[in-house]
């Protein structure tokens, strides 16, 4: 090539560069756009329409109606109490039902198996003690109420309410950072959380998603209801006159559930304008047509979707919960088993909290799954304190009658404040670890699962050390 | 047990502490960072950048874009010197060829990043400055192409200013001139708002103006500047509309200058014709909006609004989209039906 040439190729070159400044900013954007508008243009041409109907009267009136602000919360209030009145009601009798069957019809038949063929005695407490009670407590509490819940929850969705739910709750929502679809992420939560944090695909920005997923472990699972639910009844119940005692019980239950709700948008507000400032948003809601739920479908998937791949992921998880948490119990030193010394180490952080010891170790062993907290608090106070009942060190129980539960919690040294710190920390502490994987799948991220995973059970210490603080000082006062 | 007033106080003294050194930006901690980040070569290359801007920069000007003092002023020029990025003539700082490609790769690094952190993540306007500020000095030139091939080779910043390219070439359009230039009723396109000082910028934006726009003049007094755009008729103070600049149109385009009205403003059941989205809709969404087919020539009618009163739900080719208020203010639809 000539000097010449490479001089006029420079030239055309630079007058290149020039031109593309002086089309200005927006260039790509005016392409972009008007490839779009055009492709746009050409799907209308060839498409015909058979007489433009778009909506029929019965969506924009039943959208009139659902979506109306005289009528739409009030409206979905209801359709959601409803959900969880049948949830609860409904999964307490196959529970109970499992529960025989699991725990007080094959776990003896297991063990006169083992005695039969004269299986060693750890042997036999590390199988059917350890691993098969965790598993099958998990089993007993968790499947019945997921099973009804999903499908239910996935029939409102099918038919299109659930995107109303979002539109009408955006701005709620929009006040703190996050999406309106985080709505339905949260209410997923209340059934399971690993199974909110999978919801909250469908948020679309990565932003909003991202906080959906952090909070939705303040969303009160299935796993604890059953612990609010006793300990209210224990505890905050006998505080007034029998009569009163489901109501008052129950409002503390709900109060908690609140709170967790009022957490979410605190926490929501808080990593929006921090850690997640600089995370990508987008807002935009389709809400679809309404059509005829396809009921044997939605059941289909909805068991074989949600409910056993969870459950599934939880007994994974409940497998080795339940070997370490027998084991613990069963190898001493010294007279004393790896259990005592871990709860005697963490009595006095435990006391700080107006928890203790034996509530924390519970809290870590069941990391896997909420559901065996009030069991293994059970089995462990037996363990130290050497109470009456029980089914022996390392095996996990719950006591028939109130009376007898709370006789045990008082001979571990409960007092009001345990019960209530213990009902906040149970809203207020990690993710379980089915959850902490299932976020961790779903960011595909390792620090936003560990903020996930440490964040909420700082604040559950920082809540419960405040109100014992406080509690003693108006006590001291007094 | 621990005395419970004492545990508490001792936990708030924490907090505060805590809160103290590592609350953002204020903290103490992140002031110490900052200090430590102000290394020798950050002020030198901060120095290039204000004296390749500035015509004509002194110890002064130096001193107090840098917020250091005088005397440490004169420590950076002694190193520009003896590395001959810097000569002195006549007491007038002069940069050398090596010294110009030097700010030039630094003004790319900061533009290119700017333009990074509006298409691509989801920082605030008023956020971009400061990171781009921070992060151009980290950046590898390698990073630096890296980054421009991502992002297309962009030829503009997101505030219209252009982007040197990497050989070192940067040229303002010399048709770019500023709004109170043009001749009555001459329409042009605006190119650049400047983004300093924050207060006048908030004050254009909050006008509804953006790059990209078309404009009209009306007016222009030395009391007061009135223009027309998409948005409808403008009146700014001579010293605010000194931060537009605009290149004219090469001839009078054949569409008249057609006043919108914001989506946001339509009554349930009204349909318009969408006319254009701002480009203050970015990246992502743009993107998204793009996709559900709310673009230039699309009819869209307002549905219904949600019980909570925002977000509304427009029909846009037979489907149902909800929009935020926000970014409904941002799309501008027909006047007339």
């Amino acid at each position: 090539m000539t000097t010449e040439n490479t001089q006029s190729l420079e030239n055309i070159l630079s007058t290149a560069q020039t031109l593309r400044w002086e089309v200005g900013i927006d260039f790509h954007e005016k392409v972009t756009e008007s490839i779009y508008t055009d492709a746009a243009r050409i799907a209308d041409r060839a498409t015909t329409r058979p007489e433009e109907k778009p909506r029929f009267d019965f969506d924009r009136k039943l959208d009139q109606i659902l979506t109306s602000r005289v009528w739409g919360f009030p409206l979905m209030l209801a359709l959601l109490m409803i959900v969880f009145w049948l949830t609860i009601s409904g999964a307490n009798v196959p529970s109970s039902m499992l529960a025989t069957l699991l725990l007080d019809t094959i776990h003896p038949l297991l063990k006169g198996f083992a005695a039969t063929i004269g299986m060693p005695w750890w042997l036999d407490g590390f199988l059917f003690d350890g691993v098969y009670m965790a598993t099958a407590w998990v089993i007993s509490v968790m499947l019945p109420p997921m099973a009804i819940f999903f499908p239910l929850f996935t029939l409102l969705e099918d038919f299109g309410y659930l995107p109303r739910v979002a539109f009408n709750l955006d701005n709620m929502f929009r006040k703190s950072g996050a999406h309106g679809k985080q709505a339905l992420s949260m209410t997923m939560g209340f059934g399971c959380n690993a199974a909110g944090v999978v919801a909250t695909r469908i948020i679309d920005s990565p932003r909003e998603r991202l906080i959906a997923i952090i909070t939705n472990n303040f969303a009160l699972c299935n796993g604890r209801w059953p612990t609010q639910i006793l300990i209210a009844s224990l505890f905050i119940g006998a505080l007034v006159p029998v009569q009163l005692a489901g109501l008052v019980s129950s409002m503390a239950v709900v109060g908690i559930a609140l709170l967790g709700i009022f957490l979410t948008f605190a926490s929501s507000k808080f990593l929006s304008k921090t850690w997640l400032k600089g995370e990508v948003s987008t807002f935009s809601l389709e809400l679809p047509p309404y059509r005829p739920p396809r009921i044997w479908q939605t059941i289909y998937t909805s068991l074989i979707d949600r409910t056993f791949i969870i459950l599934w992921r939880a007994i994974i998880f409940a497998i080795p919960a339940g070997a370490v948490l027998w084991l613990s119990a069963n190898i001493t030193i010294a007279g004393t088993s790896l259990a005592g010394y871990l709860i005697n180490f963490l009595n006095p952080f435990g006391l700080l909290l107006g928890l203790n010891g034996v509530i924390l170790v519970a809290f870590i062993v069941a990391i896997p799954a909420n559901e065996i907290v009030v069991p293994t608090i059970m089995m462990l106070t037996v363990l130290v304190t050497g109470a009456n009942g029980g089914e022996g060190a390392g095996v996990m129980f719950e006591l028939e009658s109130g009376m007898e539960t709370m006789a045990l919690f008082e001979a571990g040294g409960w007092t009001l404040l345990t019960a209530v710190n213990l009902m906040l920390f149970s809203l207020i502490h990690n993710p379980c670890s089915t959850t902490i994987y299932t976020i961790y799948k779903e960011t595909g991220s390792k620090k936003w699962t560990w903020v996930a995973a440490l964040a909420p059970v700082l604040m559950g210490f920082a809540v419960t050390f405040v109100v014992a603080q406080v509690w003693r000082l108006v006590e001291m006062i007094l | 047990m621990v005395n419970p007033l004492f545990a508490l106080l001792i936990a708030a003294a924490v907090t505060v502490l805590g809160f103290y050194v590592f609350s953002p930006e204020r903290g103490l901690f992140w002031k110490w960072q900052h200090t430590r980040e102000l290394s020798e070569r950050v002020l030198r290359e901060d120095a290039l950048k204000h004296i390749y801007h500035a015509k004509n920069a002194s110890v002064e000007s130096l001193a107090g874009a840098l917020s250091i003092s005088t005397n440490q002023v004169a420590d950076v020029i002694e190193g520009l010197q003896s590395l001959e990025l810097l000569e002195i003539e006549v007491s007038n700082f002069k940069l050398t060829s090596d010294g110009r490609d030097y700010a030039l790769r630094i003004i790319r690094a900061h533009r290119l990043y700017e333009r990074y952190l509006a298409e691509e993540t989801g920082y605030d306007e008023v956020n971009w400055h400061e990171k781009a500020h921070q992060l151009e000095h980290e950046l590898s030139s390698e990073d630096v192409e890296a980054l421009a091939q991502k992002l297309g080779n962009p030829t503009h910043d997101p505030h219209g200013d252009p982007i040197p390219t990497a050989d070192g070439k940067m040229v303002y359009s010399e048709k770019r001139t500023r709004l109170a230039n043009l001749e009555l009723d001459e329409r042009a396109r605006i190119i650049h708002l400047e983004d300093e000082p924050e207060a006048v910028y908030a004050q254009l934006v909050a006008e509804g103006l953006h790059i990209g726009q078309e404009i009209r003049l009306l007016e222009a007094t030395p009391q007061r500047i009135r223009f027309e755009t998409g948005a409808g008729e403008h009146l700014l103070a001579p010293i605010l509309a000194a931060n537009i600049s605009v290149i004219p149109f090469a001839e009078e385009p054949e569409k008249e200058l057609e006043v919108g009205l914001p989506l946001s403003d339509l009554e349930i059941g009204e349909e318009r014709e969408v006319l254009s989205l701002s480009p203050r809709i970015r990246g992502a969404e743009r993107r998204r909006l793009m996709d559900l087919g709310i673009l230039p020539g699309t009819m869209i009618e307002a549905e219904m609004e949600s019980a909570g009163g925002d977000p509304v739900a427009y029909r846009v080719r037979g489907a149902v989209i909800a929009l935020r208020k926000d970014q409904a203010a941002m799309i501008s639809v027909s006047a007339e039906a």
